[in-house]
């Protein structure tokens, strides 16, 4: 590409080459990588869940509720390949018993503790919210392209891809909600 | 063959025609590469961008698969 990344002026995920799975030790296996998805989609779904009471606007509300919505089909469809890859229901302590990770702390994309990301939504402008979230469906979808490649089986390799599609979406709707006049 | 010859079919292209391409294309349809270094890519890169420093490009060339087209930068 003519004047390499310097010149590139779109969207860019930050974080390791390792498909973002440093900050998560041991993911490797089919299992563990649709493990770790799932924990950050749970984390992604509680972060739009919050932003969703949170905001006044009533579209900017709904816009965040929808996502959250989404980002818990993406949950679903992520324990309907595990179920099928293992033969059997995840266990009470999915997804943190194949992640090795300490319980009660949520995670979003990128290894951002959800706690602290809510700490710091607090009092922030919307615009700074939507900022933050094109981060995170950017970063999410660096992270999909990346475990569809990495994984093994043409079923999951579809969930991945189809993740990724989806993200993609919630990214235009993200860039057109900091276009917007709110 | 040498690392040149496997780049040959691939044109300069620009930011804008880059975009273009990764936005009707879809991720499994094409290699994208970040040749910089690891901290670098950590830094910021394009979604989906797999690292392989310049360096390492030569004995790397087998995780890439030659009959995708190529975007490196």
């Amino acid at each position: 590409m003519e004047g390499g990344i310097r010149a590139w002026n779109g969207l860019r995920a930050a974080g390791p080459p390792e498909a973002g799975m440093a900050y998560f030790d041991g993911a490797t296996t089919p299992e563990e990588l649709i493990a770790l998805a799932w924990m950050l989609e749970e984390g992604a779904c509680k972060f739009y869940r919050e932003m969703g009471k949170k905001e006044k606007s009533p579209d900017a509300a709904a816009l965040f509720r929808e996502l959250s919505d989404d980002e818990e089909k993406h949950k679903s469809s992520l324990l309907g390949i595990y179920r099928r890859r293992t033969g059997k229901e995840a266990n009470p302590g999915f997804p943190r018993s194949l992640l090795s990770l300490e319980s009660g702390v949520d995670y979003l994309e990128g290894g951002v503790v959800l706690n602290q990301a809510l700490e710091w939504a607090q009092g922030k402008e919307l615009r700074d919210i939507l900022d933050f979230s094109v981060s995170l469906e950017v970063n999410a979808i660096d992270l999909y392209i990346k475990m569809e490649r990495k994984v093994e089986g043409g079923e999951a390799k579809e969930v991945f891809q189809a993740l990724s599609n989806q993200e993609r979406n919630h990214l235009k709707r993200l860039t057109a909600g900091l276009q917007k006049d709110w | 063959m040498g690392i040149m010859d496997y780049f040959k079919p691939v044109d300069t292209w620009s930011p804008d025609k880059v975009r273009q391409f990764l936005n009707e294309v879809s991720p499994q349809d094409y290699n994208l590469v970040d040749v910089r270094t690891p901290k670098e890519y950590e830094e910021g890169h394009m979604p989906g961008a797999q690292l392989i420093p310049v360096g390492e490009l030569e004995n790397r060339l087998k995780e890439l698969d030659r009959t995708k087209p190529t975007i490196t930068y």
